[in-house]
């Protein structure tokens, strides 16, 4: 059996890393340089001081894991399956306990060190910046990778993964993207502390760069930690979750909408006449502002969609033509005041005064204001936000036997109604930090949230959502059955552009750029291009874009640390963005049947035999 | 007078890169390959070429030799060629949607060039700026010219004899419209694809390369701005043929001379002129202005 064999290798492999890297890191500098330990001794390139710190512990742990390697390496060689598989789960299960127990003695460690220095008079903990490190790392995916392995070994794994290709291609792809992210990070950076170390041996020169490259995605996925990272990272999720919605409902509709960023451009131009110009009352305006903004992006991706429908244009050339054209028609608006036509002078009022291209100011009545001024509004909390999402979720799980448009209208009265009752509920005063408020998290991101909820509900539970689905998977037959082809094209494309056109709520209506209400020349629209990886990844589900976006609203948070800290560009991301989109495409490298529902279909009947087949024989066998 | 020889020379200028990049993405579609990738390709090559000849001048001393730029060129045409073998083998080996996998190449060359530019010259912006650059020609006494221009318009009776006189290329036609009937009469359609497209990233990223060290001095961020895809407007607009791709390009190119020479000017502004190109194009995908076909088989996998 090859796959024995190259389990074998897999094996040499993680005990070469767990050799090679570091395992743990107890302190590191601002710019990067640590102290690695390793089971073989630590690394120390930068010659930083370490106080007293109990590790006796750690090289007895290799010893436990080159045992663990080895029982696994002999368990795959058993004849019996069944036994195969347990003793997998087994030493998976322990392999898991292991990095667990590693990264409780490490983390007591540090904390006794740091308490210890702190009460001997020390100003601030000695050590910082501590956290686990690759070879530990390497151990808790080797655990996960045998439990899958275990799996495998029983009838129909291979089944079992067919059945969950949702996640696992998109999981697959980010698995390899990560990786040529890290080979790109690790040829183009120094390794971490060598700067200024002297006589640099082969050992120093591997375990830096893998320090590097472990700190990197550290770093990226640090802002998890704590609220003012994770408001961030949501900030940054907002624009992608529209994004990304837009082009999945045209993934569904059989339509591909690249043109994101157009319909971004005309939502912003359509916020932005509404929000500056339209006179009413405050709340009116908010609306109608956040409407036009939808208006704007369906009004330029509804022109694509014409094209095709009347004209057989296809839409992914016009859409791309669209978003030159837009970005001409903001520039024509917001860049200059005065044009001439053929010797004819023209004056545009949009521009406001001053060097830079943007427009005058959103009214304050419709403006989005920032989520933490919704939920403790002058520093004191308010429960209105918490019990409308409450009172919502509760009202539709609790009506689950009424009808779903009633179910719904019944959630929505109560979200209103626990928001009413949140306001007049005393609050109370909380402490809101200045990095925690000066965070552009905006109300943009609530609208993202019923985005997705319209989403789910317009596509999967509605009947004009059952037909466009049909005519994205089989447009003849779905003509067949009466659906008018056309009009689906153009109501697929308004919509998808509607869903484009509302990032422009947390761009301008939110001052989601630089915190000024204006449509500014410089409007980013790569959010338009970063939709189609959503999509992709998280499979047009409403929860896979959901996750999708977080994930990389994390990293785009993340990134702004990594330039500062490691000298590499936060476009980083965006590297790793267009490796998943790639990825993807090629259905991560894995076999045809992942992505060929019905090479899949084939594959689990194929399977789903087998069990039957050896069931039956084991059947037979305890009768005889 | 003076204008026009201006807006002449200019022209033949703006028009290179798309000539260089349209051409590419001629051979690429006509064998069955959209290749939305072309944007990204032309960064590629851009980047390459810049950032090869920056290094090479620091591994000389910074002399002025002539060889130096021709090595940037190649660089550029290499690098442009192998983004185009990924692309190649994503949508012929792996079945990968084409558009996505095109997509997914614009996207990287938004940020791969930062990432490098970042380490180099510790700015996401630009490279620094480079002595040897691909040499002028003086033509008349009116103006200079690079000879990548001379290059580019050669270009197409080439195309045109190697699509329309030579068995390859007529194979090549084949494949792009009938691949099954190609493969039963002994062509190797994958063979073909892979050829096809790996051309049209050689010639994106010479475009590239004219744009970095040809008509300027450094790479850019983003210094396509779009041409890739003016460059596939102008295969549709061309009828997907060499000579209607000359007339698109030398049509475009006019636009964006004009819009640089109108600048200021009081007969349209420029803003708008920058889209005709755009709006033309869509013009023509709805048969307005004469109907455009596509390769029957162009975006289509194939399955032996």
């Amino acid at each position: 059996m090859m796959s024995r064999y190259l389990f074998l290798g897999v094996n040499a492999l993680v005990l070469i890393f767990m050799l090679l890297s570091p395992w743990a890191v107890p302190t590191r500098e601002f710019d990067g340089s640590g102290y690695m330990l390793n089971p073989l001794g630590a690394i120390n390139p930068a010659a930083l001081k370490l106080p007293d710190l109990h590790l006796a512990w750690l090289p007895m742990m290799l010893w436990l894991w080159v045992a663990l390697l080895l029982a696994a390496s002999g368990a795959l060689f058993l004849p019996d399956e069944r036994n195969r598989a347990r003793v997998l789960y087994i030493l998976g299960g322990i392999a898991i306990a292991l990095f667990l127990l590693e990264a409780l003695l490490f983390y007591q460690a540090v904390t006794a060190a740091n308490t210890a220095a702190v009460a001997a008079g020390a100003r601030r903990p000695p050590l910082r910046r501590f956290a686990m490190s690759l070879g530990a790392y390497v151990g808790l995916f080797y655990g996960f990778g045998l439990l899958l392995l275990g799996r495998m070994q029983l009838p129909g794994g291979r089944a079992f993964l067919v059945r969950y290709r949702g996640m696992v291609v998109p999981l697959v792809a980010l698995l390899l993207s990560v990786l040529v992210g890290a080979v790109i990070v690790a040829i183009l950076r120094p390794g971490l502390g060598l700067a200024n170390a002297q006589a640099i041996g082969l050992r120093e020169f591997l375990a830096a760069k893998l320090d590097l490259v472990t700190y990197t995605y550290q770093i990226l996925f640090s802002p998890v930690l704590n609220l003012t990272g994770i408001f961030s990272s949501l900030a940054f999720a907002t624009p992608l979750i529209f994004a990304g919605l837009a082009v999945a409902f045209g993934f569904k509709s059989g339509l591909f909408n690249i043109g994101g960023p157009g319909q971004i451009t005309l939502g912003g131009v359509g916020a932005m006449l509404a929000g500056v110009y339209m006179p009413g009352p405050g709340w009116l305006v908010f609306i109608v502002a956040i409407l036009a903004a939808a208006a704007g992006g369906a009004l330029w991706a509804g022109i694509a969609g014409w094209l095709k429908a009347r004209f057989g244009a296809n839409e992914v050339i016009n859409t791309i033509m669209l978003n030159y054209i837009a970005a001409s028609v903001l520039l024509f608006l917001v860049a200059n005041n005065d044009y001439k036509f053929f010797g004819h002078a023209v004056h545009l009022p949009f521009k406001a005064a001053g060097f830079e291209g943007r427009s005058e100011e959103i009214q304050p009545g419709a403006r989005i204001p920032l989520i933490i001024d919704l939920l403790a509004p002058g520093g004191h909390f308010s429960w209105a936000l918490p019990l409308a999402v409450v009172a919502g979720i509760a009202v539709y799980i609790g009506l689950g036997r009424l009808e779903l448009g009633r179910r719904l209208l019944a959630a929505g009265t109560a979200i209103i109604a626990g928001y009413l009752l949140g306001l007049v509920l005393p609050g109370f005063a909380v402490k809101v930090s200045t990095d925690l408020s000066s965070i552009l998290f905006n109300g943009s991101f609530l609208l993202a949230v019923l985005a997705l909820l319209f989403y789910h509900f317009f596509l999967f539970r509605s009947s004009s959502g059952y037909e466009l689905r049909a005519v994205g998977l089989a447009p003849k037959a779905a003509e067949y059955a009466g659906v008018n082809l056309n009009r689906k094209i153009v109501v697929a494309m308004l919509v998808s552009g509607a869903l484009a056109g509302l990032v422009a709520t947390h761009y301008v209506l939110g001052a989601g750029v630089d915190g000024t209400f204006r449509l500014k020349q410089s409007l980013p629209t790569d959010a338009g291009f970063f939709g189609i990886a959503i999509a992709l990844m998280g499979q047009n589900t409403p929860l896979g874009i959901f996750m999708a976006s977080a994930l990389f609203g994390v990293l785009l948070s993340g990134a702004t640390t990594l330039n500062v800290q490691l000298g590499i560009s936060r476009d980083l991301v965006t590297v790793l963005q267009a490796l998943i989109i790639m990825f993807i495409a090629v259905g991560g490298l894995l076999p045809r049947y992942f992505t060929d529902p019905l090479k899949a279909a084939q594959v689990e009947t194929e399977d789903r035999t087998r069990q039957d087949e050896l069931e039956a024989k084991a059947t037979k066998a305890v009768g005889d | 007078m003076e204008i026009i020889i201006a807006l002449f020379f200019s022209t033949l200028r703006q028009a290179t890169p798309l000539l260089f990049t349209a051409l590419g993405g001629l051979f690429s579609e006509r064998s069955g390959v959209v290749n939305i990738g072309l944007e990204g390709m032309i960064l590629f090559g851009a980047a390459a070429s810049a950032i090869g000849v920056q290094r090479l001048e620091v591994a000389t001393g910074g002399v002025q030799a002539a060889w130096i730029p021709w090595v940037g060129l190649l660089f550029g045409a290499l690098m442009g060629g192998l983004v185009a073998a990924a692309h190649a083998v994503a949508s012929i080996k792996y079945r990968a949607d084409q558009i996505v996998s095109g997509t997914a190449i614009n996207i990287l060359a938004i940020g791969a060039p930062s990432i490098v530019l970042q380490v180099l010259y510790n700015n996401t912006s630009t490279s620094q700026e480079v002595v040897n650059r691909i040499p002028d020609i003086n033509v008349l006494g009116q103006g200079h010219l690079s000879i990548l221009v001379f290059v580019a318009y050669l270009l197409v009776p080439l195309v045109w004899w190697i699509l329309f006189k030579t068995p390859w290329g007529l194979r090549l036609r084949a494949v792009g419209e009938q691949p099954e009937a190609a493969e039963t009469m002994g062509v190797n359609v994958i063979g073909m694809r892979y050829t096809a497209v790996i051309i049209s990233g050689v010639l994106a990223g010479v475009a590239g390369a004219y744009l970095s060290i040809g008509f300027l001095n450094q790479f850019v961020r983003n210094m396509s701005a779009g041409q890739g895809f003016i460059a596939l407007a102008a295969l549709i607009f061309g009828k997907w043929h060499p000579l209607g791709v000359l007339g698109a390009t030398l049509l475009f190119g006019l636009f964006r001379a004009l819009a640089i020479q109108l600048q200021g000017g009081d007969i349209l502004p420029s803003v708008i002129i920058e889209a005709l190109p755009y709006i033309l194009t869509m013009l023509v995908l709805a048969g307005f202005i004469g109907r455009s076909r596509p390769p029957a088989a162009v975006g289509k996998p194939y399955d032996k």
